[in-house]
């Protein structure tokens, strides 16, 4: 079922991309439908699960590795899956309008239902690969999505960050929940979850580690935070959907699953509690500072997930509580309003709140929408951000009083400041882009293209949503109650309210809403101060450093190995391969490996081709020419065929000839167009060094062919037996070389022909490269083909 | 440059290798042939082609095929192998079946046959890429 799901979205995905969505209003619509069904039939799941009986599935893709296929629904998971489903759903509709008429609508779509399809896999899974593997499907097409608009240099560049910062953080965790699952003995999650004794295990501080650096990178968490601002050039439903619902939070939902086996252990406490901490505060300082309106959502954000990443260093029920409904809350306010950015931007041309003036008049119900879920982001009482923030303050509360001072005061300390600033900018956005006077603005700008209703739906959807639900807690509570006992493994029965009286949390909360108010009125000094920051303060600028060093160690290690004639290039290459096996059989006594040759006796055929192809070797190297060479060189490859054949190897001969005739023909094509060798002899010393190479690696072929069928060598091995005795019964084969090709060795074949992929686009790449392209200045362009086309704008 | 006898001989000669291609293709899994073979013998059979009637002509008949055939092989190749696992034998596991033809007896076929398939669609696009730009580049050093 679930399974079906993700194919569905997938293939809805293809539908989409086919149907050339631009244009027709009825898609747009139409492309809800499959979110929105995964939706209902999570919400029909709560009640079952809410009672504790988990729906799972399970596929083996490599019994022999761990690697399954499953998914286990259960509270967590299923509060994860509505998120991306439902908002999923909201977006997809938005989508229509925002890219309205843009002929690449349809690709936008492609991409973003293969995302929703990681990302419900993702939060599905109940195995660490599974997990894994949808992960980097999120990576991969959140590159696709940033870089949506390819043209843009910044568009590019924001694409490469994320993918490389996520890209290298996913590796890392790869080894992390690779050494979880050796440790553990299993790689199911819902196993590892319940075992105990992996806070004891050797490998647990450096599992622990690498997957903070998995969930950091991805969750956008100091010093890895800058990515995530630099993937704002994304078109807005994705920033929406990705970089603020969705995938920024499968850091924190790694960390929420791994919780139960992995926390309350001193290295994980503080490290949560200290890298979130330092997220939250200087995410919500640089909000502030920002114009844009997708920038300052986008470092609300990083300080929204700062938050998350410290409320799972504790276990205790508040802050357990406190992490579930942010998600929710954040979800239901914080995506709604990257739409609503969206809109204004599509409205009125900028997003520059300098130049935005009085929108909650000019147009209501997007005003509508983005007050209600700005109240909601500066935690404002009666919203769900209040709620969300009121528990990390009873969490911090409760800690001072059970004598944990430290800790519990920084969690208290560093949520009052993170509200007041919260409130700050929250404020700010409110007042400055919908309230004010279109006369306070200079230059302000017109709305000159009103959204249309399916624009504004999704956006008032969810923020309504967003609205009720601090009025709806005690239904609610069948999604939050299974949620948090999934992250802490002790059964959860929440008492949500609003109302809790005159507290010492209550009076902290108004103190932090009336100092921000105070910011709020004295935005104009504050602002000044974050702009006279220096620059290089924000992490992108020293990524960007780090790679241009990186380039130039690849440029320098290239000219080092590689250089400007084939010969050298050759060399090296052959050099590499003959030192190793040199050192190698240095260790070996030479005599063991030799074959016995008694009684063997070379035939008269045998002897002949032997002659001709040390008769051919020998003019292809003496040749004067270059087509003479390309013949004799034919000639040795002809006759290594002819060696097949004589040792009945038929499959290996027809490859081999195929080859042989294919090179022979493009070498004379090519070589014979190439002007004369005009280049003045080589000198001794390189001659004597081509010579010496190429003596080494012939001996050393050689050598090793012959060891290859001394009795020592095959001693061990019974593979080839396995073969011939399995071949048919099976393979169902006959042709055991195919056999093993496309069955027993079927993997190998599909990295080979992978590889084959790859470099087929390689070399597409260079014979259309500006070098060769001087050579061939007759290029038609009336041939010119789409993927040309692409490459031309590319270019431009 | 078309030669006149290299096209009559590429008239013979075609198809004759095409449908080689075929047989060599289809027999593959129990005699001498497979994937990988057929794929050079169709990439021979379109170098035929491009010597007797040129790389453009060519590339306008079949180039518009290459990049798909290279990503619809991968994805016939992949497809194989994810059938083991939905029918929870495990990834590349092959699974078979008889197919009856009714008077001509039984046609067994399998994911690895499939597999192979793909291993062609890729081999022979990847190649025919190669010579079409190899022959562009050469075809272009003439002018």
């Amino acid at each position: 079922m679930l399974l079906g799901f993700l194919a569905s979205l997938f293939i809805s995905g293809i539908l989409l991309w086919w149907s050339r969505p631009h244009n027709k209003p009825i898609i747009g619509w139409l492309s809800v439908l499959p979110p929105g069904l995964i939706t209902v039939w999570q919400v029909l799941r709560i009640p079952e699960i809410a009672a504790g009986n988990f729906y799972t599935e399970r596929w083996e893709w490599m019994p022999s590795l761990g690697l399954d296929v499953s998914f286990r629904l259960d509270g967590l998971a299923v509060l994860f899956g509505l998120i991306v489903a439902g908002v999923g759903a909201g977006v997809a509709l938005y989508t229509h309008y925002y890219l309205e008429k843009k002929p690449s609508q349809g690709y936008f779509y492609l991409a973003l239902f293969s995302f929703m399809a990681s990302m419900l896999g993702l939060v599905w899974a109940d195995n660490l690969l599974t997990l894994f593997v949808f992960w980097e499907g999120t990576s991969i097409t959140s590159y696709l999505l940033i870089g949506f608009d390819h043209e843009k240099a910044q568009a590019r560049t924001g694409a490469r960050n994320a993918l490389l910062v996520t890209g290298a953080g996913g590796l890392a965790m790869l080894v992390g929940l690779v050494l979880l699952g050796q440790s553990a003995g299993s790689y199911s999650i819902s196993q590892i979850v319940a075992a105990d004794g992996l806070r004891e295990s050797a490998y647990y501080s450096v599992a622990v580690v690498l997957i903070f650096v998995g969930a950091f990178t991805k969750s956008a968490q100091f010093p890895f935070h800058f990515w995530l601002p630099g993937a704002m050039s994304a078109p807005t439903p994705a920033s929406a959907y990705l970089h603020s619902a969705t995938m920024v939070k499968a850091g924190i939902f790694l960390l929420a699953r791994m919780h139960p086996a992995l926390s309350d252990t001193p290295l994980w406490f503080w490290g949560l509690l200290i890298f979130g901490g330092i997220t939250m505060l200087i995410g919500a300082f640089f909000a502030i500072g920002k114009y844009d309106i997708k920038a300052l959502l986008a470092y609300a954000t990083v300080s929204q997930l700062g938050i998350l990443t410290m409320l799972l260093a504790f276990g205790s029920e508040y802050a357990v509580l406190a992490a579930v409904v942010g998600v929710l809350a954040h979800a239901l306010y914080k995506g709604p309003l990257f739409l609503v950015a969206g809109i204004v931007d599509h409205a009125t041309g900028t997003r520059d709140m300098s130049r935005l003036a009085g929108l909650l008049r000019a147009i209501p119900l997007t005003g509508l929408a983005a007050v209600l879920g700005i109240v909601s982001m500066a935690g404002l009482p009666p919203t769900f951000g209040f709620l969300a923030k009121e528990l990390l303050l009873e969490n911090g509360w409760e800690m001072i009083g059970h004598g944990e001072t430290l800790a519990g005061w920084l969690v208290f300390g560093g949520g009052a400041i993170a509200g007041a600033l919260f409130v700050a900018y929250s404020l700010t956005l409110l007042w400055e882009v919908f309230l004010r006077r279109k006369a306070d603005a200079t230059d302000a700008a017109h709305v000159h293209h009103p959204p249309s209703f399916g624009f504004v739906l999704a956006p008032l959807v969810l923020v309504l949503l967003g609205t009720a639900a601090p009025f709806l807690l005690g239904p609610l509570a069948l999604l939050i109650d299974p949620a948090a006992t999934a992250i802490s493994n002790e059964t959860i029965h929440s008492h949500l309210a609003l109302w809790h009286g005159f507290t010492p949390v209550l009076i902290t909360s108004l103190i932090a809403i009336g100092s921000g108010t105070l910011l709020f009125l004295g935005r104009a000094h504050f602002r000044r101060l974050l702009a006279s920051l220096p620059k290089n303060l924000q992490g992108d600028l020293l990524f960007e450093q780090g790679l241009r060093g990186l380039y130039s160690l690849a440029r320098r290690t290239t000219r080092l190995v590689q250089d400007h004639t084939l010969a050298g290039h050759a060399a090296v290459v052959l050099l590499v391969a003959v030192v190793p096996v040199v050192a190698a059989l240095s260790y070996t006594s030479i005599s063991e490996l030799l074959p016995d040759l008694t009684g063997e006796v070379l035939t008269g055929p045998e002897m002949i081709m032997a002659l001709l192809l040390v008769i051919a070797a020998w003019a292809t190297v003496r040749a004067k020419s270059r087509m003479s060479a390309i013949i004799s060189l034919g000639v040795v490859g002809v006759t290594v065929t002819l060696f097949y054949v004589f040792f009945s190897a038929p499959d290996l001969a027809l490859t081999q000839l195929l080859i042989e005739v294919l090179t022979l023909v493009l070498l004379v094509l090519v070589f014979y167009k190439l002007p004369d060798d005009k280049r003045p002899p080589q000198g001794r010393l390189r001659q004597a060094g081509i010579v010496f190479v190429s003596f080494c690696a012939g001996v050393v072929g050689f050598v090793l062919v012959l060891f290859n069928s001394s009795e020592a060598m095959n001693a061990g091995t019974a593979i080839s037996g396995y073969f011939t005795d399995n071949s048919v019964p099976l393979g169902h084969g006959a042709n055991i070389v195919n056999v093993i090709l496309v069955d027993f060795r079927a993997f190998d074949t599909m990295g080979e022909i992978t590889v084959l992929a790859v470099a087929a686009l390689g070399g597409y790449a260079l014979l259309r490269a500006p070098a060769a392209r001087l050579l061939s200045p007759l290029l038609n362009e009336a041939n010119t083909t789409e993927a040309e086309e692409m490459e031309e704008t590319d270019r431009a | 440059m078309p030669e006149l006898y290299l096209r009559m001989l590429d008239r013979i000669l075609t198809p004759v290798l095409l449908i080689l291609t075929f047989f060599l293709l289809l027999r593959g899994h129990n005699l001498p042939g497979g994937g990988f073979i057929a794929g050079l013998m169709a990439a021979a059979a379109f170098q035929l082609q491009i010597l007797s009637r040129g790389e453009e002509v060519v590339r306008k008949q079949v180039g518009q095929y290459i990049q798909p055939g290279i990503g619809i092989g991968l994805l016939v190749a992949v497809g194989a192998g994810i059938a083991g696992v939905l029918g929870s034998t495990g990834f590349f596991k092959g699974i078979w079946f008889d197919i009856s033809l009714g008077p001509l007896g039984y046609l067994e076929i399998g994911t690895p046959v499939i597999f192979d398939f793909g291993v062609f669609a890729v081999v022979v696009s990847v190649v025919t890429s190669y010579l079409l730009g190899l022959n562009r580049v050469a075809e272009g050093v003439d002018a």
